[in-house]
C-alpha cells in the first residue's frame, strides 16, 4: 500500500488511475437493482439496468478524461521543480520525469479536446426509423457508433498517458518495458480506432505487427543485458557497464537490440516505415499523439539506455558512429520523403522522422565525447526543450487537419487548399506552425534548433584547422561530428519547401468548398493559444522560463 | 495627474523613440487587422470603420516624431559629429538569454536617413491609395510594413535584424496577393521564394558569424554566444571575427546573396519586374522605395562593416555585378513598353550604382552609394505612384497606347515629367547629386572605366525622354491625342486629389534635396570618411590595395 507521501508525489499517475476507473464505472449507474434470493426484497446495486439521464450523457467520458488530464497535467507542472521521491524501488520520481510527464499529459490533454470534435458525441443521436432516408439513417448510425465508443475512446487515451507517465518514472528496465508496452499497446486500439474506414484497420494492424516485433526484439535485447549483468536496475547496469573489461557480447549486442525497439519508438530510420501509414489512417488527434507524447517517451528509454547507462565517463561512447549514421540517415528521408507527399498527415508524420533525425545527431553528438559536462547539457536541453515545444506545434498542425476532419477528410493536399479563405486564423496559426517546424526565427522551432545546432558546433569547437587554405584540407581536419550540425542545416533548408508548400496551398488555391470553416469553439481557441505560444516561447522570457525548466530537469537526469 | 502623465507616451517618446516607432504601427496595425475576428459585431464595424484614418494617423505621428528626432527637437543630437557612435540607443532589454539576443535600437548616419524615408513614404503611399479597396485591411498592413522597415533599419541585434527582414515579406506578399494585377499569384509567389530562399542563406551567415562570437560582456548566454551587432563589429575589428580566410569570404558571399537579391542586382532580379508590375501603388512605391534600400543597408552594415578585408577581396565582382545591373537595367528599359516594368528596370540600373560607388572605396564614392539610396527612395516612389495613377485613370500600362495626356491630366503630366527628368539625373534634382559623386569616385579610383556608367545615364536619358515624348506629348490631334482602347470611351480626367497631393510632396522633395543635398548629405559623407578611416583603410592595407 502506498503512504501518504508516494500517493502525493504519485498524484498525476493516481489521478489517472481514478480517471479510468470512474470512466469505466460512471456510465454504467443505471437503476438496476438484485432480489435477495428467497425474499422479494430488492437492493440497489446501481450497475446496470437503465441508465440515469446524468450517466446516460455521451459526453460524460470525455469530460472525465479531460478533467483527470487536465488535472495530471497541472500537478506534473507543478511538481517539476520539487519532485524527488521513490517509490517501491522501481519508480523515481525526479524533475525530469515530472517534466516528461507534463509533455506527455499536455500532448494527451490536447487530443482529447480535439477528439471532442474529430468524434463528437450527439446528444441527439438516435436509431433510425423506416421514415428516414438512406444517408440520413446512416449518419445516425454514424453517430449512435461515435456515441458508443466514447468510453473505450477515453479510457485508452488515459492509459496511453498512464502508460508514458510510469514510463518516464521507470528506474527499472523492466518495468519501463511494462510501462511502454501499456502505453503502446493502447495506442495501437487508438490508431485503429475508426475501423469503419478501411484505412483505420490498415493502419493500425501495420502499426501493431511492426511494433510488436521491435517489442520482441528490445525484450529479447533485455533479456540478454540480464544474462550479462543480473540486474535490470538503471544504476546497477551503469555501474556495471563502466566497470565492464572489454566488450561483453551480451552486453553490446542487447543494448543494440533494445535500440531496435526505441528506434521503432521515435521512428528512425529504418524502422519508421510504419509511421506513416499509422498517422495517415489514424485520427488526426491521435497522429498528433504519436508525432510528439510518443516520440518524446522514446526519447526518455534512448536517454535511460545511452545516456544513463551506456556512457562512458570520457571519451566516445560505443554507439556514437552508428547513432551518427541513423540520424543522418533518418532526417534525409523523412525531408526526401515529406518533399514528394501529397497527404499533409504523411507529410508530417515524415517531418516527424526528420526532426527525430536532428534529436538523434543531436544525442550522437554527445555521444562523441568531445563535449565538457556544461556543452553535453546544453544539448540535452535542447532535445528536451524540442520535445516539450513539439507539442505546441507538430500537434498543433495535428489539430488544425482535425478540424478539417471534422467536416469530412484531411488526407489530400487538396483539402487545405484555400483555407485562407475560409477561415484566416486558423490557416495563419497553421503556417505559424510550419514555419515553426521549419525552424524559422523567431518562433519556439527555431531556439531549440539553434540550441542543437550551436551544441554540436560547441562540441565540435576547435577542431577545424584555420589554417587550413582550402576547403578540402579544412574539412579534413575538422571532427566528424560538425557534419552533422551541417547535416541539419542542408535538411533544415531542404523541408522549407515542403512547409512553404502548405503555406502556399492555404493562400494561393481556390478551396474545392468555398464555405466557412465549421466553428468549432474550444479547438479553435485551443489552436489559437498553440499558435500565440508557439511565439511566446520562441522569444521574450518565456522562452527563457521553459529553458531554465528544462535546465533543471536535464541537470537530474 | 503630473506623474501619471510623465510616465506616459511622451516620456518614452523622450527616451526611447525609436522602440516607440518601431513597435507602435506593428502593435496598432496588428490590432487592427486582427479585432474585428475577436469583437463583437459593433465593436467590430466600429474598428473597419476607423481602421484607414487611424491608421494614417499613427503614420504621420511617426513622421513627426522622426523629423523631430532630426530637427534636434528630440534628444538635441548634432547629426554632423555622430563618430561612428550609435545615437538614440536605448538601455538592452534581454530578448532571449540563453542565447544571447537583446532589443537594441540605435540610428547613425546610414540608417537614419532610411528610418526618416520610410516614415515619409508611409502617410504618402496611404494618401495614395486613400481609396483603395478593403481599407480597413489595406492601410493597417501598410502601417505593419511600417514597423518592419524600420524595425530593419534600427535594431543591433542581428536576430532581431533578421526577424523584422523576414516580416517585412508577410506585408508585401499580402498587398501583392490581395491588391495586385491580374497575374498577382504568380508574382507574390515569385517575390515570397526568391527573397525568403535568399534570406535563409543569409540567416546561414548569420548563424556563421554567431558561432563565432565570444561571450558576451554582460550577458550570461547559454551557448555562449551573442547576436550583438555592435559587440561583434567590436570584435570584428579587433582579431578579427572569424579566423579563417576561406570561411570569411564564404560568409561574406552568403551575405551578398542575401542583399544582392532584395537590392536587387543582376542576376538575381527577375522577382522585382514582376513584383513591381503586379503590386498596387502603394505596394510599389514602399517596395522601390524603401525595400530594395534594405539591401544595400544590409550590405553595407553587415557584411561590409564585418568584413571589410572580404569586401576588398571582392572589389571586382562588386564592379562586375554593379555594371551588368547598371547596362543591362539600362538596355532592357529601352525595350520595355510596360510603364511600371521600365520603371523597375530602371531601379535595377540604378541599384547598380549603389554597388560601384561602395567598390570605389572612397568617402565621395560611398557618401554618393548613401545619397543613391535616399534620392532613389524619393524620386522611384513618385515614378510608381504616377504609374499607379496612369493605370488607375487609363486601365492600361502600355506605354504608346496613350498619347497626349498634357492634355487630358496635366497634373499628372507634370508629376511624371518631373519624376522622370529626376530618374535620369537632371542636374537640381536629387538623382544628380548622387550619380555625379558615385561618378567623380569611380573615376578617381578606376580611370576611363567610367565610360561605362556614363554612357548609361545616355541610354536612361534616351529611354526617358522617348517615353516622354511618345506618352505625354505626341497625338494626332493635340486637343485629343490618342486615347487607348482599355478607356471604352469613358472621358480622360485628371489625377484625384489624394494622388495629387501625395505626387506633390514627393515632387517638392526631389527638387528640395536637389537644390539642398547638403540637409542629408553632410552626415552621409560624414559617416563614410568616418567608416573609410576606421574600416576600409586597414582592410586596404592588410590586402595590399592602395587606398
Amino acid at each position: 500500500m502506498l503512504t501518504i507521501e508516494e500517493m502525493e508525489i504519485l498524484l498525476p499517475e493516481l489521478t489517472l488511475v481514478a480517471g479510468i476507473i470512474l470512466a469505466v464505472l460512471i456510465p454504467n449507474l443505471g437503476d438496476s437493482t438484485l432480489r435477495i434470493p428467497l425474499t422479494r426484497t430488492r437492493i440497489p446495486v446501481f450497475i446496470g439496468g437503465t441508465r440515469f439521464k446524468s450517466t446516460s450523457d455521451p459526453r460524460l467520458p470525455a469530460r472525465i478524461a479531460i478533467l483527470a488530464l487536465f488535472v495530471a497535467f497541472v500537478f506534473s507542472f507543478l511538481e517539476i521543480k520539487s519532485a524527488s521521491g521513490e517509490v517501491g524501488g522501481v519508480i523515481e520520481i525526479t524533475s525530469f520525469t515530472r517534466m516528461m510527464s507534463f509533455v506527455f499529459y499536455g500532448a494527451l490533454l490536447l487530443a482529447a479536446i480535439a477528439t471532442t470534435y474529430r468524434m463528437p458525441a450527439r446528444l441527439s443521436a438516435r436509431a433510425p426509423t423506416e421514415k428516414d432516408s438512406e444517408s440520413r439513417a446512416e449518419a445516425l448510425v454514424a453517430a449512435l457508433m461515435d456515441n458508443r465508443r466514447q468510453v473505450d475512446f477515453h479510457i485508452l487515451l488515459m492509459m496511453v498517458g498512464l502508460g508514458m507517465g510510469l514510463m518516464a518514472m521507470a528506474s527499472n528496465l523492466f518495468f519501463m518495458f511494462v510501462a511502454i508496452e501499456l502505453a503502446s499497446l493502447a495506442a495501437y486500439v487508438l490508431v485503429a480506432f475508426h475501423k469503419e474506414e478501411e484505412v483505420g484497420g490498415e493502419a493500425g494492424a501495420k502499426y501493431f505487427i511492426v511494433g510488436s516485433v521491435a517489442s520482441a526484439t528490445g525484450i529479447y535485447g533485455m533479456s540478454l543485458v540480464y544474462l550479462w549483468s543480473g540486474d535490470l536496475d538503471f544504476d546497477a547496469l551503469a555501474a556495471s557497464w563502466a566497470a565492464m573489461d572489454g566488450l561483453d557480447p551480451f552486453a553490446v549486442i542487447g543494448v543494440g537490440l533494445m535500440l531496435v525497439a526505441f528506434g521503432f519508438k521515435v521512428s528512425a530510420a529504418p524502422f519508421h516505415l510504419a509511421a506513416p501509414d499509422a498517422y495517415a489512417g489514424a485520427s488526426s488527434p491521435v497522429a498528433g499523439v504519436l508525432a510528439t507524447a510518443s516520440k518524446a517517451m522514446g526519447f526518455v528509454a534512448l536517454f535511460r539506455v545511452l545516456i544513463e547507462v551506456t556512457m562512458p565517463e570520457e571519451g566516445e561512447a560505443l554507439w556514437f558512429g552508428i547513432l551518427a549514421i541513423i540520424a543522418v540517415i533518418t532526417m534525409t528521408w523523412g525531408n526526401l520523403a515529406a518533399l514528394t507527399s501529397e497527404n499533409p498527415k504523411r507529410m508530417l508524420a515524415y517531418s516527424s522522422v526528420a526532426h527525430a533525425g536532428y534529436m538523434l545527431a543531436a544525442m550522437a553528438a554527445v555521444g562523441s565525447g568531445l563535449g565538457d559536462s556544461s556543452t553535453t547539457e546544453l544539448v540535452l536541453v535542447a532535445i528536451v526543450f524540442h520535445l516539450t515545444i513539439l507539442v505546441l506545434f507538430k500537434l498543433g498542425a495535428f489539430l488544425v487537419l482535425g478540424m478539417l476532419e471534422t467536416e469530412g477528410r484531411s488526407h489530400r493536399l487538396e483539402d487545405l487548399h484555400g483555407l485562407a479563405q475560409r477561415d484566416p486564423l486558423i490557416a495563419g496559426s497553421m503556417f505559424i506552425f510550419m514555419l515553426a517546424l521549419a525552424g524559422v526565427p523567431p518562433l519556439s522551432g527555431f531556439l531549440s534548433k539553434l540550441l542543437m545546432i550551436n551544441g554540436i558546433v560547441n562540441i565540435s569547437a576547435g577542431t577545424g584547422s584555420t589554417s587550413a587554405d582550402g576547403i578540402i584540407p579544412w574539412a579534413e581536419t575538422v571532427d566528424p561530428v560538425f557534419w552533422l550540425a551541417m547535416a541539419i542545416v542542408l535538411n533544415s533548408a531542404l523541408s522549407l519547401f515542403y512547409y512553404l508548400r502548405i503555406g502556399l496551398v492555404m493562400f494561393f488555391e481556390a478551396p474545392e468548398n468555398a464555405k466557412p470553416l465549421r466553428k468549432a469553439l474550444h479547438l479553435r481557441n485551443t489552436i489559437l493559444v498553440l499558435t500565440v505560444l508557439t511565439v511566446f516561447f520562441g522569444i521574450g522570457s518565456g522562452a527563457d522560463y521553459l529553458l531554465e525548466l528544462v535546465k533543471e530537469a536535464v541537470s537530474d537526469l | 495627474m503630473y506623474i501619471r502623465s510623465n510616465l506616459g507616451g511622451e516620456r518614452l517618446i523622450q527616451s526611447d523613440p525609436l522602440t516607440f516607432i518601431t513597435l507602435t504601427p506593428l502593435a496598432v496595425g496588428l490590432a487592427l487587422l486582427i479585432l474585428p475576428y475577436l469583437a463583437p459585431a459593433s465593436m467590430a464595424d466600429f474598428t473597419r470603420k476607423i481602421s484607414r484614418s487611424l491608421s494614417m494617423g499613427v503614420a504621420l505621428a511617426i513622421f513627426a516624431i522622426t523629423t523631430a528626432l532630426f530637427l534636434g527637437q528630440i534628444g538635441n543630437i548634432d547629426w554632423l559629429n555622430l563618430q561612428g557612435e550609435y545615437v538614440f540607443q536605448n538601455e538592452e532589454v534581454t530578448l532571449l538569454k540563453s542565447i544571447g539576443v537583446q532589443w537594441v535600437v540605435g540610428v547613425d548616419a546610414l540608417s537614419f536617413p532610411m528610418v526618416w524615408l520610410t516614415a515619409l513614404l508611409i502617410p504618402i503611399s496611404m494618401l495614395v491609395e486613400w481609396d483603395a479597396k478593403k481599407g480597413h485591411l489595406f492601410h493597417p498592413l501598410i502601417l505593419i510594413m511600417e514597423g518592419a522597415l524600420i524595425g530593419v533599419f534600427v535594431v543591433l541585434d542581428l536576430f532581431v535584424f533578421y526577424v523584422f527582414w523576414e516580416l517585412t515579406l508577410i506585408p508585401m506578399f499580402f498587398l501583392i496577393l490581395v491588391w495586385g494585377g491580374d497575374d498577382r499569384r504568380y508574382a507574390s509567389m515569385k517575390f515570397f521564394i526568391y527573397t525568403f530562399t535568399a534570406s535563409v542563406l543569409m540567416l546561414i551567415g548569420i548563424l556563421v558569424m554567431y558561432f563565432h562570437t565570444g561571450e558576451h560582456s554582460n550577458l550570461e548566454t547559454l551557448t555562449k554566444h551573442h547576436f550583438d551587432l555592435v559587440e561583434m563589429t567590436a570584435q570584428a575589428s579587433g582579431n578579427g571575427l572569424i579566423a579563417g580566410e576561406g570561411l570569411r569570404h564564404f560568409v561574406w558571399l552568403l551575405l551578398l546573396i542575401g542583399f544582392a537579391t532584395k537590392m536587387p542586382s543582376v542576376p538575381v532580379h527577375t522577382w522585382l519586374p514582376d513584383a513591381h508590375v503586379q503590386a498596387p501603388t502603394a505596394g510599389s512605391m514602399l517596395l522601390a522605395g524603401v525595400m530594395l534600400k534594405m539591401g544595400a543597408y544590409g550590405f553595407l552594415r553587415i557584411a561590409v562593416t564585418i568584413f571589410p578585408e572580404s569586401t576588398v577581396v571582392f572589389t571586382p565582382l562588386l564592379i562586375v555585378l554593379g555594371m551588368a545591373s547598371l547596362v543591362y537595367g539600362a538596355i532592357v528599359c529601352m525595350g520595355q513598353t510596360n510603364l511600371k516594368r521600365m520603371v523597375a528596370y530602371s531601379s535595377v540600373s540604378h541599384m547598380g550604382l549603389i554597388f560601384l560607388g561602395i567598390a570605389t572605396m572612397q568617402p565621395l564614392g560611398i557618401a554618393g552609394a548613401l545619397f543613391m539610396m535616399f534620392a532613389h527612395g524619393i524620386i522611384s516612389p513618385l515614378l510608381f505612384a504616377v504609374a499607379g495613377a496612369f493605370k488607375h485613370h487609363y486601365h492600361t500600362l502600355e506605354i504608346g497606347s496613350m498619347r497626349g495626356i498634357a492634355h487630358h491630366s496635366p497634373w499628372l503630366a507634370g508629376h511624371m515629367m518631373l519624376g522622370w527628368m529626376a530618374s535620369l539625373g537632371l542636374p537640381l534634382l536629387a538623382g544628380f547629386v548622387a550619380e555625379i559623386a558615385v561618378m567623380i569616385a569611380f573615376w578617381m579610383t578606376f580611370g576611363w572605366l567610367v565610360i561605362w556608367p556614363a554612357l548609361t545615364l545616355i541610354i536612361t536619358a534616351v529611354y526617358y525622354l522617348t517615353s516622354m515624348q511618345r506618352t505625354i506629348f505626341e497625338g494626332g490631334d493635340p486637343h485629343v491625342g490618342v486615347l487607348p482602347d482599355t478607356m471604352h470611351g469613358e472621358e480622360p480626367r485628371d489625377i484625384t486629389w489624394h494622388e495629387n497631393a501625395g505626387m506633390f510632396v514627393l515632387g517638392a522633395l526631389t527638387v528640395l534635396f536637389g537644390i539642398m543635398p547638403f540637409i542629408f548629405w553632410d552626415m552621409m559623407s560624414d559617416w563614410s570618411t568616418e567608416f573609410m578611416l576606421e574600416t576600409l583603410v586597414q582592410a586596404m592595407n592588410s590586402q595590399g590595395v592602395k587606398p
